[in-house]
Parts: structure tokens; sequence; C-alpha cells
């Protein structure tokens, strides 16, 4: 994929210097320096991290929040200087992509400063960007170490390979004498994404079998239902230890899409919760009285009451397959490749690791990791819950 | 089904209605759950017998490599250890199996020969049933009511500070603490020699209602139980903050206040009682994986329980074990689920427990 071959090389950051150029020019022109300068490293930056990928939508939101903070509306009474008779409510289409534009400006403001506003879901922001950073960027400035070492790093007079923090091996050495920190910043990658993948086939198997629950109703929901039961009765890690000595993990994509498969209901149970007692509500009913149209209700009317809930849902399944996959391999149900925070725990313990004072480094760092990870996404959905809630967002 | 809504002419007593809407619901929840837990055995029936390998095999290969048998020799040896088949059709051994299960019999252990799986099973279930229950009892009782001080006194440093310190204990991994404390507590600060805590009980020590025994069951429970409060407390925490903060703003506490009732006697039976209401249902249901434990806790510090019994069937290859304990399991589960149910009836009443839906 040419997004992903890009990150972190020079030519993502060409890619983002040239994506950046567009909301820096459109800012020059309607002169706000600063949001200018913030949207052209903003592009940068997301170009660097994931080349076309990130920089072609970065543009679109940077201009956006460029263009949001010069823009009158023209119907607006209390901006425009125009008496009421000269203005003309037929828009041209470029006025109506300036509005729009304008109103996602608008719109990333808020949640920027949503996200900023909550302290603890900041700092979950902040951590999950570390991380993020640290398996992207962190690969092509720390080489890995995966060559076993033998006498030419042992300490004198010491048993082991295993080594304390030392100024030179900043998180200590491993059984084998590596560097740990290497391990720890090429190890995290494929599990984060792993998570990631598992979380998004959940949300998305679960919303649209919730949906179809919901709306449909009788024979599916009833099916659906009971299936939803019967996956929550079988106990979930035991079923999993299982089906990974079943499935070969060849492809970690097919881990992703198991525990997608057993993590549903839960959310799938909300969804059709909430399609069922919003199908009553007021303004819906009312939506659907004054013929608004299907894509009119579902997006303006039912989506943003279940948005929050369906995004928080996702972080919790990312940090769920996180427990899992990292608790198969801690097992030795999984055979995953190093380097792994996972493979490094199961290691670790297999060599004696957790016993051995000199060794806790090489225990710690991933453990540590680990936890950090899974705190700062817990944290993070704070910020998601205000970003979310058009009451709270409403008084920004 | 609200009472005004029943036409007039039926003047049945209340406790026929009771025992009719009792036994209308009751019968069908319970075939629900027999259905699912049916449902659940064939699943894992199936599933089990098709992971790679079978127990004659990973003897035979234990065999050949301990005692340098030739294949055929350690065939038949290991053949003639099990009262087990492999090529027996899958129909025939479900069959059997099944036949047996309604009279009760679970069947007998492959590997460990001739055990009844549920002597196993009752040997390691209590462990499990104590570790975790008493982990859930302190973890519910200490969440309930550091949640209404968090909530009563909102905003203050005491809230702040508590749910900053909750966040952290729900965001980590229960695996994650188990090492911590082990590596942290254990290791690096010495605070206990973690070789003597794990495992069950002590060797020397002589099973019995005795002070020794008691002793060294609650010295090498303590690890776990630590374990488990610290991973499932700030979750209790947070959720009943939540629920005792949305219950303070209700009417019914405010008419408490204005009709000068004592600030304990509002926060225990008007507050407290209301708040919980949630929270119980959710004890009823995480009762039901109290009895599954936890597998990767009990394998770190060696607990003798149902998770590590689980987790020896499978390396094994026993099937029969397997299949016990995900039996047992997923029973525990189901009642619980309706245990959850019948609860939520009974302690709120605006709730009644109806045929319908």
């Amino acid at each position: 994929m040419i997004g992903f071959q890009t990150i972190a090389t020079t030519s993502g950051l060409i890619i983002g210097a040239v994506c950046g150029l567009i909301p820096l020019m459109v800012g020059i022109r309607l002169r706000q320096w600063k949001p200018a300068l913030i949207g052209f490293l903003a592009c940068l930056f997301s170009g660097f991290a994931c080349g076309f990928l990130g920089g072609l939508p970065m543009i679109i939101i940077a201009t956006a929040v460029v263009i949001s903070y010069s823009y009158i509306a023209k119907d607006d009474p209390f901006l425009s200087r125009a008496s009421i008779d000269e203005v003309d409510f037929e828009e041209s289409w470029q006025d109506s992509i300036l509005r729009q534009m304008s109103s996602l400006g608008r719109t990333t403001r808020a949640a920027t400063r949503a996200l900023i506003r909550n302290k603890a879901g900041f700092i979950g922001f902040i951590g999950v960007m570390f991380f993020f950073f640290m398996t992207v960027f962190g690969p092509s400035l720390i080489d890995y170490d995966g060559q076993a070492h033998y006498y030419d790093r042992m300490k004198p007079g010491a048993i082991t390979l295993f080594q304390g923090p030392s100024r030179e091996f900043p998180l200590g050495l491993d059984y084998q004498g590596r560097d740990v920190l290497s391990h720890m910043v090429h190890g995290g990658q494929k599990l984060i994404i792993t998570a990631v993948q598992a979380g998004i086939f959940t949300t998305i198997i679960a919303v649209i079998l919730g949906a179809i629950a919901g709306l449909i109703g009788s024979i599916p929901d009833r099916l659906l239902t009971g299936l939803s039961n019967f996956i929550l009765t079988i106990p979930q890690f035991p079923l999993l230890v299982v089906l990974a000595s079943i499935i070969e993990f060849d492809q970690r994509i097919f881990l992703a899409l198991l525990l997608a498969v057993l993590d549903w209901p839960t959310l799938m149970r909300a969804v059709r919760a909430q399609v069922l007692s919003l199908r009553e509500r007021d303004y819906v009913e009312a939506a659907i009285s004054l013929d608004l149209g299907l894509p009119h209700i579902i997006v303006r009317e039912v989506l943003p009451n279940m948005i929050s809930y369906i995004v928080i849902s996702l972080i919790f399944s990312i940090r769920g397959a996180v427990y899992s996959q990292v608790g198969l391999v801690f097992l030795g149900m999984v055979p995953f490749k190093e380097p792994d925070w996972g493979v490094m725990i199961y290691m670790g313990r297999q060599q004696g690791a957790l016993f051995l004072p000199e060794a806790s480094s090489m225990l710690l760092s991933p453990i540590l990791a680990i936890a950090l990870f899974q705190l700062s996404l817990v944290l993070f959905t704070r910020s998601l819950e205000e970003l979310f809630n058009p009451r709270l967002r409403a008084g920004l | 089904m609200m009472q005004a809504s029943h036409p007039p002419q039926a003047p049945s007593t209340l406790s026929q209605k009771l025992v009719r809407a009792l036994t209308g619901y009751t019968a069908r929840t319970l075939l629900q759950g027999l259905l699912t837990i049916w449902a659940v055995i064939t699943f894992t029936f199936i599933l089990i017998r098709k992971m790679p390998g079978n127990p004659v095999d990973i003897k035979v290969e234990q065999l050949m490599i301990s005692q340098n048998l030739s294949y055929q020799d350690a065939y038949n040896r290991a053949a003639g250890m099990f009262d087990f088949d492999p090529d027996a059709p899958l129909l025939e051994q479900y069959l059997d199996y099944m036949w047996k299960l309604i009279r009760g019999d679970l069947g007998r252990s492959i590997t460990s020969s001739g055990t009844p799986v549920l002597d196993q099973i009752l040997r390691y279930l209590p462990w499990t049933l104590f570790s975790v229950g008493v982990g859930l009892f302190i973890s519910f009782t200490v969440g309930i009511f550091l949640g209404m001080a968090m909530a009563y006194w909102r905003g203050s440093l005491f809230d702040n500070v508590m749910t900053a310190f909750s966040s952290v204990l729900f965001g980590i991994p229960n695996y994650i603490t188990a090492l911590l404390i082990i590596l942290i507590l254990g290791v690096q600060l010495e605070w206990f020699n973690v070789g003597e805590m794990l495992g069950g009980v002590d060797q020397d020590v002589k099973a019995g209602f005795n002070y020794d025994y008691l002793r060294s069951v609650m010295k090498h429970a303590f690890l776990p139980v630590l374990t488990y409060v610290s991973a499932t407390v700030g979750g209790w925490m947070l959720t009943m903050k939540s629920s005792t903060i949305s219950t303070l703003g209700e009417e019914y506490v405010t008419v408490a206040h204005a009709r000068g009732l004592g600030r304990w006697r509002i926060l225990t039976a008007y507050v407290g009682r209301n708040a919980m209401l949630p929270l119980v249902t959710r004890l009823a249901i995480s009762i039901g994986f109290v009895v599954g434990g936890s597998v990767i806790i009990e394998s770190i510090f060696l607990y003798p329980g149902l998770g590590k019994l689980l987790l020896q069937a499978i390396g094994s290859r026993d099937y029969t074990t397997m299949q016990g304990v995900f039996l047992v399991i997923s029973v525990a589960v189901v009642a619980s689920n309706m245990l959850a149910d019948m609860m939520y009836g009974f302690l709120d009443p605006r709730i009644h427990v109806s045929g319908d839906r």
C-alpha cells in the first residue's frame, strides 16, 4: 500500500510538506497566520506518519480549520452587513463548499478543545499517541537487536546474560544479551495493529447485526439474540485457548477476526436496544412524520445518539484484544514471532526472569508498556465521552 | 405488565396470579437456559475433538521420548492405558457422552486413568470458588463504599484522587497486575518470598479444619485474591460512583432532605439502596464467572483451581475433563444470569417479572 510504505521516510516527509502547502497558502491568503502554520505542521506530521493516507485527509481538515476562522456566513443576520433584501439565499456551489468546510473546521476545533479540556482524557490521548509514535517511528530510529549475544556482552562475574538498565542499554539486556529497548520499540507494532483490527471488526459486526436485529425484529432478532446469549455463555478465554490450538495463526489478521467473532455480542445487544428505543423517541417519530428520508434520519437523528457508545466500545474492544493476545502468548498457546511484547513476557518467564532481580527489566518493560497502553485507552474514552456528547459540546 | 391494563372481569387472587406468572416465566427461562447449555456442550464437544492431536497421540509421543519405545510399542501401551478409542465416529462418541450426561455421569478422565471427571472438578472447584469468591466479595464491598463516598464528595480532592486511582486499577489487565505484584513487591522490594506463596497450600500441612491448615490456605490465597481485588475494584468504584450521582439527583432524595431526614438515613436508605440496584445485578452475573476463575492468574500463581485444571486438560487433550469444566462453567453462567433477572425483579418493585418480553 502506498500509505504505509512511506511511513517515517524522507518521501513521507516530502508528501507531508507538499500536502501542508495547501492549508498554508489558504491561510496566507486569508491572513490567518497561526492556523496556517499549525495546519502546515499537522499535514507535515501526518504525511510523515502515514504517507498519502494521512496527508490527504489532513489537507481537508487543516484547510477547513483555516477557513473556519475567517468564514462569515452570508445568511447570518448578525454577521452580515447587507440588509435582508440584498441577501441572496440561493447558494453557488463555491459558497456551499466554503460553508461546509467551515462547519467541518468548527467541529474539528470544538473536538480539539473537548479533547484538551478533560485532563484525564488528554493524558490518555497523549499516552495513545506516545505508543503510536513509538511503534510507527521507533523502528526507523532504533535498530532491531535480534541476534543472540553470548559472552561479548556479559559482565564479569555474572552468571546470566540478563542485565539491569545501564547507560549503554537504557532498559537492560534480555536472556540472550539483546537490547530490551530495541525489542520494546519493534515489538508493539503488530500487537497494536492486530488489536485495532479486532476492534474495528467487532464494531462492524456488532453494529450491522444490532441494526438488523433492532430494525427487522421477528425471526432475525430471535436468532441473533440467541446466538449472542450462546457466545456470552461460553467461557471466552478458555474457548479462545481451544480455538487457538485448532487454527494456525500464520497471519495475525485471522486472530483479529477470531477475537471479533467472540467479542461482538455485548455491543450488538447495546446497539439493538438503542435502535429499539430510538425508534420510539419523539424526535425520530417527528423526523419520520416530516418525511425527512431514511439517510437523514439515520445520519442526523439516530447516529449522533449512538456514536459515543460505539466509539467507546471500540476502544474497549481494542483493549480486550490486547488482553487476549498477550494472554494467549503468555500461556504459550500462539507461537508469535519475536519481537513481540507478549513473547517477551513469555520468554522472560520461561527463562526465570521472574525471580532474578537483575532480569526484572526485561519483564517490567513490556509489562509496563502494556499496562500503560491499556490505561491510556481507558483514560482516552473520557475525552471521547465529552467529544461526542452534544450537550457538552454545545457549551464550547 | 401493568396492573391497570388487566381487564376487570378476571377476579383471580393475587397469589394465583403470582403463581401463574412465575411458572410461565420460570419455565420459559429454564427451558432457554437448558437449550443454551445444550448448545454449548455440543459446540465444545465438536470443537474439542477438532483440536490437533488426541490424548493417545500425546501419550505416545511422551512414551517414545521418555522410554525410548518404537511407535508401535508406545501406541499399544498408550492405547491400553486409556479407556478411549480415537477412531470411533464422532456421532457415536457424542451420543454416548450425552446419554451418560443425562444420567449425571460426566465420564472418566482420559489421561489420569480412571478418575471420574466429577471428582476432579470437585477437587479443584473449591479453590477457585474460595479465591475468586473472596476477591469478588472484597472488591464489591470496598467498591460500593468508596464509590458512594466519591459521589457524595464529588469534585473534592478525595474524589479526584480516588477516580484517578480507580481508573488506573481498572485499566491494567489482571495478569499484568499479578506479574507486577510478584516482580515489584516480591522480587524487588522483597516484602515476601514469592516461592513460598505459590501453589494452593503447603505440602507438609495436613488437610483438616485446624489452625495450621487454614493459615496455609490463607497465605497461598493471598496473592490471587489481591490480584482479583485490585483488578476489579476500580470497575465497581466507578460504576457505583456514577450510579450514586444519578440517584442523588432524584426527586425523592430532595423530598427526603425537605422532610428533614438525617443525612445518614438519606445516604443509606434512600441513596445507597437505589444506587446499588444495577450493581447487584452485575454482581449476580459476575458470580457466574467466579466458577471459571481466571486461567491466566491461576497459572501464574500455580493455584490449583478450575482454570488450571482446564489448562492442564487442554495441554494433554483430556477430552472428558475439558468437556466437564466447560459444562460446569456454562451452567454457572446461565444460572447466575437467571439469578440476576430474578433478583432485579425482586429488588426493584417497579419492574415486574411478567409473561411478555
